[in-house]
């Protein structure tokens, strides 16, 4: 502080700066593999890695969402239900209106998401309940209405074509289309935090929402769309998920809600909200989606898997969450 | 009654934070049966006497002695054993819990391991009508209780610990005409029964009233102690001046009363914070808010900047209404509008964002062209600021909390004047930063009003009140109670109206 002077090139931010965090959590995805691979090579092959990037997709798309709710500080707990409803709006629609159906499914299951959020939103910014009951009595509400859904009118419950090709679909040289997706949404979502006056409010948001409201902030503005961010994004993932495995069907998003949060925790984001990358993010999806296989393919009985699933996720965070926590 | 063995003595006690001496080397004694006024202006050091005495903190150096045995308070708790009870201005209630529940919070009536509620409500109803408050039924939730009533529990609370050296800071300002009465009633009787009572209080008719002696504090130090009635008000105020100027201020340019009126509010009302006030500031004007602090300085300011819910009255921008709709309808305002809130840790700043995040934050929209933030103009606009109000940086990508408070001050200005605002408010911007900011903040605030821009600005420093503005006004109690300009705007006159010692009261 000693020196006033700005070097005349000083650089510009960078936010994909490599925090701890992020270091550590790419650190365990190589140990994973190494460890993988002294127990069978084929986890070093190509294939298997794309297959592993390939189911990390759905999950990262979930988790891009989620991620913007955390940044500000709040947490959507509506994601399973809005994974399920976007894949069984999708399909209905397709199955209501044939030809024109289908080529609409798609935005139709995303809009219904993100109406699911835009509602969670209301409630957070303006009636001011607390996100993790206003969201967590949303997904219940939700969960009510597919059931009547399904049980009332019988809709159509497989997956157009289109979502299966964006699913599973390989065309260009193997690579999935999944992967593209979430490719594309991920880097939506960095263009939105790192370059644009709305990202920077999200962090400011996260950070001290008095101080941003006093200096101009729409700070309700902000919570709303970053809830319709992850409303829509759980849709799309689980009309991706109805896709993959061909038809929407009752709880298909009830396994997508602590993955999903844990991927964005565990790359790094202050649970608190205010900070955080994307490309934390992105270490964090994979980080779970490989873990997740490897005690798959070690044939485990499924009680042993989920201790040590969630024993792993908690280490990792005690490893690296006390820097992080101490701030608020 | 100076024969009598003091309840409490310190001696030579001194307190820092810091560098900063809150308490300087003070004797102070207090004798049973009598009252005892503390006076002093803000900063006086008479809140840290109190919280010393109470146990709230330890001095830094010196003794204190209760009844003639040397005591070393680690915490309330120790003190009230030894008899020492404090009633804060911040009430220490549990508002969910009932009347009787909170008396008796600390030590309940017990039977066979549970609390014995008739016991309790009984042991409540008695303490209530010692104070002369037998309408407020023990079952009553504190929460359901007007300010005034839950002053007297808290009174009540204090009472049941039977003190010898009972404190009450500020404790009427928040009393109904009718309860005042009461606790004027229950102090005299305390020291007909030999307790010595410390009364904290800015309203001089009250200590005339009531004390029997007072000690004037200033800069941390012990001015004198005297018998009431020995000085006139006016030799009492004057002890309560004195500060040493020692800043420079820039020149203040001759009166422009031709200049427009930037700002100006009718009537504004909020509960009992605000109550009616009227204000003009003209363009290139710096008009000072005065007054001790809390008398609604910081609600004017919020309520001129729209945030506060509930306002009546109206606010002009140079003659068109101004909609009090909050920040941005502010900020849109003819002449725009900027705040420079009190705290800047929690109202100006983000701490963990970096300096560059911080400074822009307000005007991030300029920035902003159709789908591209224009990341490069931002960046130029940043260092500009930067260099223009000498802010001392390494990097623009720091966290914020790594600068000193001064510079940290210098970041909220930066990111308001960044949005080239008509109008500026200021809450106290210069508490907790080094001289030499502040003098650059002096200057910088004449620049701004010599470029037309109108400035309202609060300060608990009267001296800098003085030094800056061309007019001030004093608040009491949610009013303006005067305005002063020119050779009136001295010490003297700001500390007897924050007081409300009028003329006629002084002539008497």
């Amino acid at each position: 502080m000693n020196d006033p002077k700005l070097q005349a090139g000083t650089l510009p931010v960078l936010r994909f700066a490599l925090d701890r965090s992020v270091l550590i959590a790419f650190g365990c995805i190589v140990l994973m593999l190494l460890g993988g691979a002294l127990y069978s090579r084929e986890f070093l092959s190509p294939e298997y890695l794309l297959q592993q990037l390939q189911i990390s997709a759905f999950l990262g798309i979930i988790a891009s969402g989620a991620m913007m709710v955390i940044l500000i500080g709040h947490i959507d707990l509506s994601i399973p239900w809005t994974v399920t409803l976007g894949a069984m709006m999708a399909t209905a629609v397709a199955g209501w209106y044939g030809e024109i159906g289908s080529a609409i499914a798609i935005p139709v299951g995303v809009l219904c998401g993100a109406f699911v959020g835009f509602l969670n939103g209301l409630g957070v910014a303006y009636l001011r309940l607390p996100s993790m009951i206003f969201t967590l009595g949303m997904n219940a509400v939700v969960q009510g209405l597919m059931v009547l859904h399904t049980g009332g009118f019988a809709p159509q419950d497989h997956a157009t074509d289109a979502m299966h090709f964006l699913a599973v679909g390989r065309p260009i040289f193997g690579v999935p289309n999944a992967l593209f997706i979430w490719i594309i949404v991920g880097g939506f979502i960095t263009y939105l935090l790192t370059r644009t006056a709305f990202g920077r409010r999200v962090y400011a948001v996260g950070n001290r929402e008095t101080a941003a409201y006093l200096s101009g902030v729409n700070t309700n503005a902000v919570i709303i769309l970053c809830f319709v961010l992850s409303g829509a994004a759980a849709a799309f993932a689980g009309v991706l998920l109805a896709g993959y495995s061909t038809k929407a069907y009752q709880a298909m998003g009830d396994p997508y809600l602590l993955p999903a949060i844990a991927a964005v925790v565990l790359g790094g984001t202050n649970i608190l909200g205010g900070r955080g990358n994307y490309l934390g993010t992105i270490a964090g999806v994979v980080l779970i989606t490989l873990l997740q296989s490897i005690l798959a393919v070690m044939q485990m009985p499924e009680a042993g898997r989920q201790i040590i699933y969630g024993v792993v996720i908690l280490v990792m965070l005690l490893g690296y969450g006390r820097g992080e926590i101490d701030r608020k | 009654m100076p024969d009598a063995l003091p309840i409490l003595e310190m001696k030579h006690v001194s307190k820092r934070y810091g560098g900063i001496a809150a308490l300087n080397e003070v004797d102070f004694v207090a004798y049973p049966g009598e009252i005892h006024a503390i006076l002093g202006e803000n900063g006086a050091g008479k809140s840290t006497l109190i919280k010393i005495a109470a146990g709230v903190t330890d001095p830094s150096e010196g003794e204190l002695y209760v009844e003639g045995k040397r005591v070393d308070f680690r915490n309330p708790t120790e003190a009230m054993a030894a008899g020492v009870v404090c009633v804060f201005q911040e009430l220490s209630l549990l508002p969910d819990l009932t009347v009787a529940d909170n008396l008796s919070i600390v030590a309940p009536p017990m039977r066979a391991g549970l609390i014995d509620a008739g016991a309790q409500r009984e042991r409540a109803r008695r303490l209530l009508a010692e104070i002369g408050c037998d309408d407020i039924h023990p079952l009553e939730l504190v929460r359901n209780l007007p300010l005034s009533r839950r002053q007297m529990v808290e009174i009540a609370k204090a009472l049941a610990k039977r003190p010898k050296l009972l404190i009450l800071d500020e404790a009427t300002s928040a009393l109904t005409a009718a309860d005042v009465e009461r606790v004027y009633t229950i102090i005299r009787r305390l020291r007909s029964e030999g307790v010595s009572i410390l009364y904290v209080s800015h309203r001089m008719h009250e200590i005339a009233a009531l004390a029997d002696c007072a000690t004037v504090f200033r800069n941390g130090r012990r001015i004198e102690t005297f018998r009431i009635g020995e000085r006139s008000m006016s030799a009492i105020v004057q002890m309560m001046i004195g500060r040493e100027m020692t800043h420079h201020y820039p020149d203040k340019p001759p009166a422009n009363p031709g200049a427009p009126v930037a700002l100006s509010a009718r009537n504004l009302s909020w509960g009992q914070q605000l109550r009616d006030i009227s204000l003009d500031v003209r363009k290139g004007e710096i008009v000072g808010l005065g007054g001790l602090d809390g008398q609604g300085q910081r609600s004017l300011l919020f309520a001129l900047f729209g945030v506060l819910k509930g306002v009546s009255g109206s606010v002009d921008v140079l003659g068109k209404p101004l909609r009090l709709s909050g920040p941005r309808s502010a900020m849109r305002a003819q002449l725009p509008i900027a705040l420079i809130p009190e705290d800047r840790k929690t109202e100006g700043l983000m701490l963990p964002m970096n300096i560059r995040d911080n400074i822009s934050l307000a005007s991030l929209s300029k920035f902003q062209k159709g789908l591209r933030f224009d990341r490069n103009s931002e960046h130029t606009a940043v260092e500009k600021i930067i260099k223009g109000l000498n802010i001392k940086i390494t990097e623009l990508a720091a966290a914020v909390s790594t600068l000193s408070g001064g510079n940290q001050q210098k970041v909220v200005l930066a990111k308001w004047l960044m949005t080239h605002p008509g109008i500026i408010l200021l809450n106290d911007p210069t508490r907790g930063i080094d001289v030499g900011t502040k003098q650059e903040v002096y200057r910088l605030l004449r620049d701004l009003a010599d470029s037309g821009v109108a400035v309202l600005f609060y300060s608990t420093d009267y001296a800098e009140l003085i030094g800056c503005c061309d007019r001030v006004l004093v608040m009491y109690d949610g009013r303006v109670t005067r305005e002063l300009a020119g050779l009136e705007l001295n010490e003297r006159n700001i500390i007897e109206t924050a007081l409300n010692v009028n003329d006629k009261e002084q002539a008497a």
